[in-house]
């Protein structure tokens, strides 16, 4: 067995029944036995079958559609253009730069153009290679180089600044005097590659249109309420007429947190033809819609005292944004706003441009926006800890945030067991007596990281809750939850039936969740930014605890005690100050359904709105309740004949707040670390390059055409397999914060982060090479090696 | 989900039926056996065709026979069983080992020895959906008239990728076709083209029957390398064979075979190295003589400069592996 | 998908033995037994995740060994005996590695789940036909290496087959023991 790795002072005991335990998912059986419904899983009597035609040109302008042949062909039913929902969207309301299927221009192979509904996805296949597109092709651009360069070829005609999405500047105390000050300055350069969510289900999407004229859409997504909100823009009906069921979807990590063009189509094509329409994209689609980790090109200075504390960080990025905004304004942010901790910044600025090319778009992939200067800062930080002669752990003790305190850009930070996660890491991994120490070609790596559980402003401006839960008891003992929330495979339902069982006394099994289905339950946001767990988890315990109290003083009736003398656990009404005196749960239920009437309640959750944040334009960015924190360590081992670098174990130690369910947070850790060791050494969403060269002159583009992705099938973009990971050590740290439910905290994108710097920096324990461009390939590290042999650096 | 575009399925019991069906439908026919490199080629429109001769009932293609002199192995013979074949663990371990490293282990229980031998020759600009195509304009093996790999090429270069060959021609392995004309034998070591597009020189009529291969004498040492970004699923980017012929403890002859550069694997021989001993200069030795007379292209996805180092290095820990040398150097090589 | 595609030649019957049950379907001879299972006989718990071979989420197991059922022509499977998921074992009845799953945490998303229990039953089932089995994480990991898993780093499958694999050998042991004892 991998065993988990424990704090040496963990505690044995627990204060709680059900939160803490080591449970599984209750609702995972359905999967295990091949019972649960995932979007293709389903059919309708009478479903048609929608394929969508797309762009062979990067960046082309529609001169016209004709669909005639295609409308002709036997069983094609309807046929969609971009022209009949002309409404633009995206998933942040400030820049709507998408259309369902695009209308005037298209900007990457791939973009959507017409769509057919068929009786089967052969005919409609058939239909989409009749429709005739005249297209007017135009310059390429296909890196953030040729796009600022040509800024008169605008990708977005409608853009303010050439082909600049978004540019951020800040900055916090006197960078330049500080960097002026310190005693030594690592600069370098850093690039961080593009890389994909690679969920195993291809997104699907499924709509039908009822008698009432109720739209429903099922769909492989995990934001259904934006969703929900952008359907009705685009397809231009009342929300109160759409309904949006996210039934089992297979991973998202990002992938599918925001309206995609099958969603629309799908609803599109039901409403036009009056038969449900499904809409299931093939493997290269899912690599095609993206939304992946954008490319960042990064230039650091970081200074230093001679006993390592950081007087200044001074970042530059530009993110290569791909055709279309997605969350990018946001990613634009979070590429400085959240480096800000768990280390003191004498002083901070940052300045990061995004920019569209003709490439699909990137956006959220787990550890949205902030795993690429982290890569950045981490390596700094080894390499300054290499020049003071400061162990790296070391070097970032002493440069702790510390607790109940903000950071530099005013960020509020609440329990931070940052410390806790290094020494846990330390210790699992050996590193006193192996850092450094192993013979030559084997060695060890550190890096820290932060991330936010969830955001504290919501994607569009209101003052709504951020999460609602619903929860009823029935008179068998159960307890139904409501909620909005979406269970993409991370457990949140789970997540909601322990904060409800802690609160009224019952079993895991006793809680039913009804999740992410717009007419059933109250809105959540999503399954993004890491905020299920702090948001939904406090609506849950709100409304629980509204019940609990209910069906404890219906109880202290029956019993002549005071309220505070019952408390609730394992199926039971307990009297507290005599063991001896009990009631079943279920006659308690039933004791509080007499007292009070049919039992539900709801809670809400809404972010702290004060003292949170900066009072600076874009300070509320990246502002969240509670901050998680994580360190990691990865020993690897370097073949110096063929530059191939074998990462043997990963500790990552994560502190989450509190872990509501230990195996789940264990399986976050391990799903994350896995994912950025995958990204980290062999993954690459990668597209052929632009012919043109920053003079606007076109260069020799060797083979091939610019613009094509040159890795979309699961064969050519590899994830690793079973043989190829290494082996994964978790370990939870708990260090509760009271904005969290039970103190919990955010476990699902943190344990990310410090891996690639992790990595990274035990490559240069084991071999000397330094890998500042990623990924790390063998190439690069014979290079490096070469380098070294030569006297080059 | 991608669709396969119907045909005909023609599922013979005799060799008689299966080549008189061949010779019928030819050239708009293939054989199908595994169906693992075959299947995804047609849902990718890769390969367009209307009939399909299938293996599966055909006696003669199956088993795996051990004679005095040869090992006798019928085409339809899984990947799994040819890798767990006690006969081919003792004689032909390197064929064994080669069987092993293919794919996954589900394509292990599909694909068999005779598809493997004929799978189709892979190029990023073909291994690509019907749009990717499309978008790209073309290619010498997909619709138009550019070659990608080699700009101003006029043959296709695609990539041979099957794990077995390298390992069947150092073995000197011969293969046995059937057609309706009678049975015809091949060295496996003449049966590629330097032509991407249909790379086996197995007509469309024909059928592979079998591989025959000599029992190697006590002498002879064969030794196959793979190497890929994954441990598993992925096709080889380096894939190199080396037979040393031992006699009186120095190098009496063998070859060095290279797959994954074009259409053909490149065959070298050592002649020019007799007499040398059994040491790490050898294994410099054959280093280099595949760095100078085999080039990797830039035709399957991953760069073909770095490939071409990997390959040298394999070749190296070939000769170690079968001197007795450990894998790796003590002390890195330049 | 529909059955009315266009061209398509006339459906074959073909007789299968699908999770122990005599099955007679009529199907086009272009389908795959991945389409046959989820479209033709509505058995949707074998998924789809590429549909070429290349990430193994559609195993299934044919005649016990674990294939995949994207490049698997459905007529193929005439006269042969084909297990998915839906014959392992139900929620009130789990097979022992869908309960180990469940407890350790194994299963994510579940959307792998189903091809990778295929793959682990048959190797589970493969070690108790061995004569001095071993229980090994790395033969656990090779047999594993045809299904991407994208949630859970592995570590908890690996994990939930170990643990499984050892206690069907125990309890393979104590028959033979008790059994001994009984002659």
């Amino acid at each position: 067995m991998t065993a988990a790795i424990k704090p040496e002072n963990a505690s044995q005991g627990r204060p709680y029944a059900v939160v803490g335990a080591r449970h599984g998912k209750p609702d995972s059986l359905d999967a295990l036995a091949g019972l649960a419904k995932y979007t293709d899983d389903i059919a309708l009597p009478r479903m048609l079958h929608a394929k969508i035609l797309r762009s062979p040109h990067a960046h082309a302008r529609i001169l016209s559609i004709d669909t005639s042949a295609a409308e002709a062909l036997e069983g094609v039913y309807a046929v969609v253009v971009g022209e009949e929902m002309p409404t633009r969207y995206g998933v942040i309301p400030w820049t709507p730069d998408e259309q369902a299927l695009a209308a005037d221009k298209v900007r990457y192979v791939g973009d959507a153009v017409a769509a057919v509904a068929a009786i089967s996805e052969d005919v409609a296949l058939a239909a989409c290679k009749r429709i005739v597109v005249a297209y007017e092709v135009l310059e390429p651009l296909t890196t953030p180089e040729a796009a600022l360069a040509n800024p008169q070829n605008k990708i977005h005609e409608s853009n303010k600044h050439g082909n600049i999405t978004k540019q951020v500047q800040l900055a916090f105390g006197d960078v330049d005097g500080q960097l002026a000050a310190a005693d030594l300055v690592i600069e370098g350069h850093y690039e961080f590659h593009g890389s994909t969510h690679g969920a195993l289900e291809p997104h699907c999407s499924l709509a039908h249109v009822d008698g009432r004229g109720l739209l429903t859409v099922w769909s492989a997504t995990q934001v259904p309420h934006y969703l929900h909100r952008e359907l009705a823009k685009v397809l231009e009906i009342p929300t109160h007429k759409i309904r949006v069921i996210q039934p089992a979807v297979g991973g998202g990590f990002g992938g599918k947190s925001e309206p995609f063009d099958l969603e629309f189509v799908a609803a599109k094509l039901a409403m036009k033809t009056g038969r449900p329409v499904k809409c299931l994209y093939t493997r290269e689609e899912v690599f095609l819609a993206h939304r992946g980790r954008h490319p960042f090109d990064m230039h650091y200075r970081t200074g230093f005292t001679k006993d390592g504390k950081i007087l200044a960080v001074d970042g530059k990025s530009v993110l290569d944004g791909g055709a279309y905004s997605s969350f990018g304004l946001v990613t634009t942010y979070y590429s400085g706003q959240l480096l800000g901790s768990p280390y003191v910044f004498g002083s901070y600025r940052f300045d990061s441009t995004r920019v569209y090319t003709n490439k699909p778009a990137c956006g959220p992939k787990r550890g949205h926006g902030s795993v690429q200067p982290r890569f950045a800062i981490e390596v700094q930080l080894d390499k300054a800890a290499r020049a003071l002669k400061i162990d790296p752990i070391e070097l970032r003790r002493r440069n702790f945030i510390g607790e109940n305190t903000k950071t530099i850009n005013e960020f509020h930070i609440g329990s931070n067991g940052f410390l806790e996660c290094l020494a846990l890491v330390e210790t699992a991994s050996d590193w006193k007596a192996k850092h450094a120490k192993l013979p030559r070609g084997r060695g060890l790596g550190v890096a820290g990281s932060t991330y936010i559980s969830g955001t504290n402003y919501c994607i569009y401006p209101t003052d709504l809750p951020q999460s609602g839960v619903q929860i009823c008891l029935d008179r068998s003992g159960r307890v139904r939850v409501f909620a909005g929330t979406s269970d993409i495979g991370q457990g949140s339902s789970t997540m909601l039936a322990v904060v409800a069982a802690e609160e009224l006394g019952v079993h895991l099994d006793d809680v039913r969740v009804v999740a992410a289905d717009s007419d059933l339950c109250p809105v959540d946001l999503g399954s993004y930014s890491s905020r299920v767990t702090l948001m939904a988890g406090n609506a849950c315990l709100n409304a629980a605890r509204d019940l609990a109290g209910k069906v404890r003083q219906a109880v202290a009736k029956k019993w002549g005690c005071e309220k505070r003398d019952v408390i609730l656990a394992d199926r039971r009404a307990q009297r507290l100050d005599d063991p001896g005196v009990w009631l079943d749960i279920t006659e308690a239920f039933i004791l509080a359904e007499i007292e009070f009437g049919t039992m539900g309640s709801t809670g809400s959750y809404q972010t702290p709105r004060e003292d949170v944040h900066g009072e600076y334009r874009g300070g509320t960015i990246g502002a969240s309740p509670a901050y998680s924190f994580t360190a990691h360590i990865a020993e690897v081992s370097v073949d110096e004949e063929t530059g191939e670098v074998r990462v043997e174990n990963i500790w990552c130690a994560h502190d989450c707040g509190r872990a509501l369910s230990p195996v789940l947070v264990e399986g976050q850790i391990e799903g994350s670390v896995y994912m950025g060791f995958g990204e980290t050494i062999m993954e690459h969403h990668h597209v052929m390059p632009s012919g043109l060269k920053t003079d606007g002159q076109r260069r020799d583009t060797g083979p091939g055409k610019e613009g094509l992705l040159a890795h979309s099938s699961l064969l050519d973009y590899r994830m690793p397999t079973t043989l190829d990971t290494p082996d994964l050590h978790a370990g939870i740290v708990e260090k509760p914060d009271p904005r969290g439910p039970f103190g919990a905290k955010e476990a699902g994108e943190g344990p990310l982060h410090s891996v690639v710097p992790a990595i990274c920096n035990a490559i240069f324990d084991a071999c000397g090479v330094r890998v500042d461009a990623l990924p790390v390939t063998p190439a690069k590290i014979l290079a490096g090696l070469r380098a070294q042999r030569t006297g080059g650096v | 989900m991608l669709r396969l575009s119907p045909f005909t399925l023609h599922q013979p019991k005799t060799l008689d039926e299966a080549t008189q069906l061949l010779a019928q439908h030819a050239p708009d026919v293939r054989v199908i056996s595994g169906g693992t490199d075959l299947l995804p080629n047609m849902k990718l429109a890769q390969t367009k065709v209307t009939h399909l001769v299938s293996a599966k009932f055909l006696e003669e293609l199956h088993g795996i026979e051990r004679t005095e002199t040869h090992v006798r192995i019928g085409a339809a013979t899984g990947l799994k069983t040819l890798a767990e074949d006690p006969d081919v663990l003792e004689l032909l371990p390197a064929l064994a080992y080669a069987a092993s490293r293919i794919a996954s282990p589900q394509i292990r229980n599909m694909g068999t020895l005779g598809g493997n031998i004929s799978l189709d020759t892979r190029c990023r600009y073909i291994n690509q959906s019907e749009l990717w195509r499309e978008a790209l304009g073309g290619c010498l093996k997909s619709h138009g008239t550019e070659c990608h790999v080699v700009p101003g090429g006029q043959g296709c270069v695609a990539a041979l990728s099957a794990d077995t060959v390298p390992s069947l021609i150092a073995y000197g392995a011969v293969v046995e076709l059937a057609s309706d004309k009678g049975l015809r034998r091949a060295p496996v070591s003449e049966l590629f083209q330097q032509d991407g597009t249909w790379h086996v020189r197995i007509a469309r009529e024909e059928l592979l029957v079998a591989v025959e291969i000599p029992i190697p004498s006590p002498q002879t040492r064969v030794a196959y390398r793979k190497w890929a970004v994954r441990q598993s699923i992925d096709f080889p980017l380096v894939s190199v064979a080396v037979r040393l012929d031992v006699a009186d403890g120095v190098l009496a002859g063998g070859s060095v075979v290279v797959g994954a550069l074009g259409p053909r694997p490149r065959v070298l021989t050592l002649e020019r190295l007799v007499g040398s001993t059994l040491d790490e200069k050898l294994a410099q030795a054959l280093g280099q003589m595949v760095y100078d007379r085999a080039r990797p292209l830039p035709n399957i996805p991953y760069d073909a400069e770095y490939r071409r180092e990997r390959m040298v290095v394999e070749v190296r820990r070939a000769v170690r592996s079968l001197v007795g040398l450990p894998e790796r150097p003590l002390t890195p090589q330049a | 998908m529909s059955s009315s595609d266009l061209n398509a030649p006339a459906p074959v019957l073909v007789n299968l033995q699908l999770n122990g049950e005599a099955t007679s379907v009529a199907v086009p001879p272009h389908w795959t037994l991945l389409e046959l299972l989820r479209y033709g006989l509505g058995q949707t718990g074998t998924k789809q995740g590429c549909d070429k071979g290349d990430c193994g989420t559609c195993t299934v197991r044919i005649d016990g060994e674990p294939q995949l059922a994207c490049l698997t022509l459905a007529v193929d499977v005439r006269d042969r005996s084909v297990e998915t998921i839906e014959g392992l074992g139900t929620g009130g009845e789990p097979h022992p590695l869908q309960e180990a799953f469940a407890r350790l945490g194994a299963a994510q998303c579940g959307f792998c789940t189903p091809g990778m229990l295929m793959s682990a039953t048959a190797y589970v089932d493969d070690l108790t036909l061995q004569d001095n089995p071993q229980v090994k994480r790395d033969d656990i990991a090779a047999a594993l290496a045809g299904n991407l898993c994208r949630c859970t780093g592995y570590t908890k499958i690996l994990d939930a087959v170990e643990e499984v694999a050892h206690s069907v050998l125990n309890r393979q042991r104590e028959l033979a023991e008790s059994t001994a004892e009984d002659e």
